[in-house]
């Protein structure tokens, strides 16, 4: 019986592939994409997105107190390489391997496999190769500068790391943007002297790394905990709202809170809890769309056929009703960024790694206004969540009939 | 209702049991350093509480029984002794503050409740107002404006706007209109309910003022002509905003005259251009009211107490701004959608076919059907204002709800955190319940027997 099934289910995804070979472009959600980003909106969102994403990969080329490429007695060498972390190789390669694979074309799960892989494998092989030094000297560079000992330096862009606090130049501190005249310190610095640019640009990271991991789990409980209720409806449909309703009803920051009481605050650990709390919209939405397609005809025949649960619900219904999901996920990755940002704000997110949150923070707790402090980290939030809001809404009008129809 | 709220109390008690270690430990551990009889009475404390030699079940029962009013009674041997009716829910003491959590909590709500109270309606009106007028003239440049301006507006963090204008208008170093922190003065709360002037004739002058500027302004934004409604309000906005510059404590450059001229000029230029008379007119107004209302207390200030309610009200605008502009931002787009879906709508075709008014079929026909979105929306709108009155109260320091649950789990105060998230849990619930009411209210079709 279970070979049978298995073999049926063989057929249908061989015909499945034929299929979607013909079709290449053409499925749904391709097409709604294909929709949405002709907008000016969505695609301004994308732009600042994939700018943002670059940046946040290539931190350490565009701020960093270690030179690029220094030449001492006729060497060269380059001390940002040595102090690189393997957290950025495998950035850097998961980047390089994306950009290369949205150009093939491929099935997207071997897509995936293939990222999985070199995400891997460059982390194994950085950790067996990569040990950056345990202690920072950012001085050491200007000192030697300045003696003289250098042939020729290439600096980065903005050439201050995010905890380097510039003490060996004395006078430091609060500077207003292009306020002071021996450095360049295009935002500001903070109170303790480091730069508010270079600040950002490492922040970054931690954005987008909280808006899609967390919105990743977010989604992955939403879309078992709805495509079961919505597969099997009654019972177990009545059970899931009622907890859907539960999460619902305390209010996602409180609920934030509290786990921020009980649980450590790392990276990981604000993942986990912003993608934990934040669930239950996507699983009203995929819930909707399941009940929707469970009576279709293609549903019950994988039904008759005799296919596993999890190839109903996973390879037949969920790539149809993936489209709205889309939609909140966009608006998902919004709220989370703002969640990360919030719990910094209030003194309660990372510890020591600047954050976007953390740094508007700073500029809360000092005793006089400065703007920029607030200004440059909040408008950058600002950006990123309108990004995201604004590819939301493109998404929403691609997928909805009813705005289409009226605009004709 | 009653299944949620357990299910409520459920999830909020296993967060605290899944916490590494269980429920006490961190405040049994980080009591290492008290004195024996201090660490006696807190253990003593937590096990009368949840008895921390029974499983966990059996914790959340003991817990449970102990939150609600009604449960059953223990001896000192924690022997139960007896079933009440009129027992009174216990929420435990808080460590912090050396209280009762109940006590607590009953100060800070009222606080919270305030904000909340006076945001809703607002942020309704304002919705409603942009919404509609955006549905009915598709397409147009103040549909196209407003969706972008809303989108954008609630894309905002609640965070940066508070910091900025608490920055901005109330710190010395740039304009100190708006006090710092807080909900009243310390000498407010001495005064009088209503402000009070020493003669009657200031009273009158001030109405005089206030009546000229919206007389004024209120003819302003009825003028026809456009270019000289525009430039009119233009050359206000350069005014106000070279009056604004020269307020600037220290020397102001030229560039902060000019950015600042140009800046409110351009606003007002764009309040005056748009063709929605209605809004024109409130917005204009107010300012000239609130012109006229500045240069009376410029010119005449003494003899007068400004009273509880109107210091109320001056700590209160910007809160209330912070806390506004999401939610009217958010449902405008909602309101907007829902009045141009029932106005495509067949009913809408028939009753303007039966010759009904246009003004009618919005407001009578149409309207009516598109206010159940935003009622069913309006029960996800408390918790969202509950958490924004978080960051708020955190911002402009007001001893609300918000403050206290930062400050609890600052304090790792696990009593006070899981009371304080079932409290507003419970809350929600409310707003549920209430908009529940409301949707059979708008609705005749639904009813709830």
């Amino acid at each position: 019986m279970n070979n049978k099934a298995e073999a049926v289910e063989a057929e249908t995804t061989q015909a499945e592939m034929q299929l979607s070979e013909r079709a290449a472009n053409r499925s749904y959600a391709a097409q709604v994409l294909r929709e949405a980003f002709t907008q000016w909106g969505a695609r301004f969102g994308l732009f600042w997105i994939a700018l943002l994403a670059a940046v946040a990969v290539f931190a350490p080329f565009l701020a960093n107190s270690h030179p690029l490429l220094v030449s001492e007695g006729s060497v060269v060498s380059s001390p940002m390489l040595r102090y690189m972390t393997i957290g950025d190789f495998v950035m850097l390669s998961v980047f390089i391997t994306v950009v290369i694979l949205l150009f093939i074309n491929i099935r997207f799960y071997k897509k995936a496999l293939i990222l999985f892989v070199m995400g891997t494998l460059t982390a194994i092989i950085a950790f067996m190769l990569v040990s950056p030094p345990q202690l920072t000297v950012y001085d050491q560079y200007r000192a030697k500068q300045a003696a003289g000992d250098y042939e020729w330096v290439i600096h980065a862009p903005v050439p201050y790391s995010p905890k380097d606090y510039i003490r060996d130049e004395g006078d430091t501190g609060l500077e207003k943007p292009l306020g002071s005249e021996s450095r360049t310190h295009w935002f500001g610095t903070e109170e303790n002297g480091s730069d508010v640019l270079s600040r950002m640009i490492h922040a970054s990271r931690i954005a987008l790394g909280i808006g899609f991991v967390a919105t990743g789990i977010a989604m992955l409980i939403g879309i078992i905990i709805g495509g079961l209720m919505g597969f099997f409806s009654g019972i177990v449909d009545m059970v899931g709202m009622r907890l859907v309703e539960i999460f619902e009803a305390v209010p996602t920051l409180f609920l934030l809170l509290t786990f921020v009481a009980f649980f450590d605050r790392s990276l990981y650990a604000m993942m986990v809890i912003i993608g934990i709390t934040s669930w239950p919209g996507y699983a009203r939405f995929v819930r909707a769309e399941f009940l929707r397609l469970r009576q279709q005809e293609f549903v019950q025949a994988a039904t008759a056929c005799g296919l596993p649960l999890r190839s109903i619900l996973f390879r037949h219904m969920l790539p149809n009703g993936i489209a709205p999901i889309l939609v909140a996920a966009s608006f998902g990755v919004a709220s989370a960024i703002l969640a990360e940002a919030t719990l910094s704000f209030l003194g309660l997110g990372l510890v020591d790694d600047p954050s976007w949150g953390q740094m508007l923070n700073q500029a809360v707790q000092s005793s006089t206004f400065n703007w920029w402090m607030a200004f440059f980290p909040g408008g950058a939030i600002f950006l990123t969540v309108f990004a995201y809001n604004l590819m939301g809404e493109a998404l929403r009008d691609a997928i909805d009939p009813n705005l289409k129809k009226s605009a004709s | 209702m009653i299944p949620t709220l357990l299910g409520i109390t459920i999830v909020v008690f296993a967060v605290m049991a899944s916490a590494p270690g269980g429920i006490s430990s961190q405040s049994l551990v980080e009591g290492q350093n008290l004195e024996p009889q201090a660490k006696k009475a807190l253990e003593d404390y937590y096990n009368r509480l949840y008895g921390l030699d029974s499983p966990a079940p059996v914790q959340y029962l003991r817990w449970l029984n102990n939150v609600s009013p009604i449960g059953f009674t223990f001896d000192e041997n924690r022997e139960i002794n007896g079933f009440s009716f009129f027992k009174g829910s216990d929420l435990g003491d808080s460590f912090r503050y050396g209280r009762p959590v109940m006590e607590l909590i009953k100060e800070r709500v009222p606080i919270t409740l305030l904000l909340n109270v006076i945001s809703i309606p607002l942020i309704y009106v304002i919705a409603i107002a942009i919404g509609v007028r955006a549905a009915t003239h598709r397409g147009q440049s103040f549909d196209v404006g407003s969706s972008v301006v809303m989108l954008g507006l609630w894309s905002v963090p609640t965070m940066l706007t508070g910091v900025m204008l608490i920055g901005f208008f109330s710190s010395d170093q740039y304009w100190h209109w708006f006090p710092t922190s807080g909900l009243s003065q310390r000498e407010a709360l001495d005064m009088a309910f209503l402000p009070y002037w020493s003669s009657f004739v200031d009273v009158l002058w001030l109405f005089l003022y206030s009546a000229v500027g919206a007389m004024l302004m209120v003819g302003l934004s009825r003028l026809e002509s456009l270019p000289w409604r525009c430039g009119a309000m233009g050359a206000l906005g350069l005014v106000m905003g070279i009056l604004m510059a020269d307020a600037l404590p220290g020397e102001s450059g030229v560039v902060a005259y000019l950015l600042l001229g140009a800046a409110l000029a351009l606003l007002f230029t764009l309040i005056a251009y748009t063709d929605y008379l209605a809004l024109r007119l409130v917005v204009m107004g107010s300012i000239g009211v609130a012109t006229g209302t500045v240069l009376f207390f410029m010119f005449q200030s003494e003899g007068f107490v400004r009273g509880f309610f109107l210091d109320r009200s001056w700590h209160l605008i910007l809160p209330v701004l912070c806390l506004t502009y999401g939610g009217f931002a958010f449902l405008t787009k909602l309101t907007r959608t829902a009045v141009l879906e029932n106005l495509l709508a067949d009913y809408a075709r028939t009753a303007r076919a039966k010759g009904v008014s246009e003004k009618d079929v919005l407001w009578r026909h149409v309207f009516r059907n598109s206010l159940l979105p935003l009622i069913t929306v309006s029960a996800t709108l408390l918790p969202g204002l509950l958490g924004g009155s978080v960051i708020v109260e955190s911002i402009f320091s007001i001893d609300g709800m918000g403050k206290l649950a930062i400050e609890a789990v600052k304090a790792r105060d696990r009593e006070l955190v899981l009371s304080i998230t079932l409290i507003s849990g419970v809350l929600t619930l409310v707003g549920y319940l209430i908009a529940d009411l409301c949707y059979a209210l708008a609705d005749p079709r639904v009813s709830y027997d």
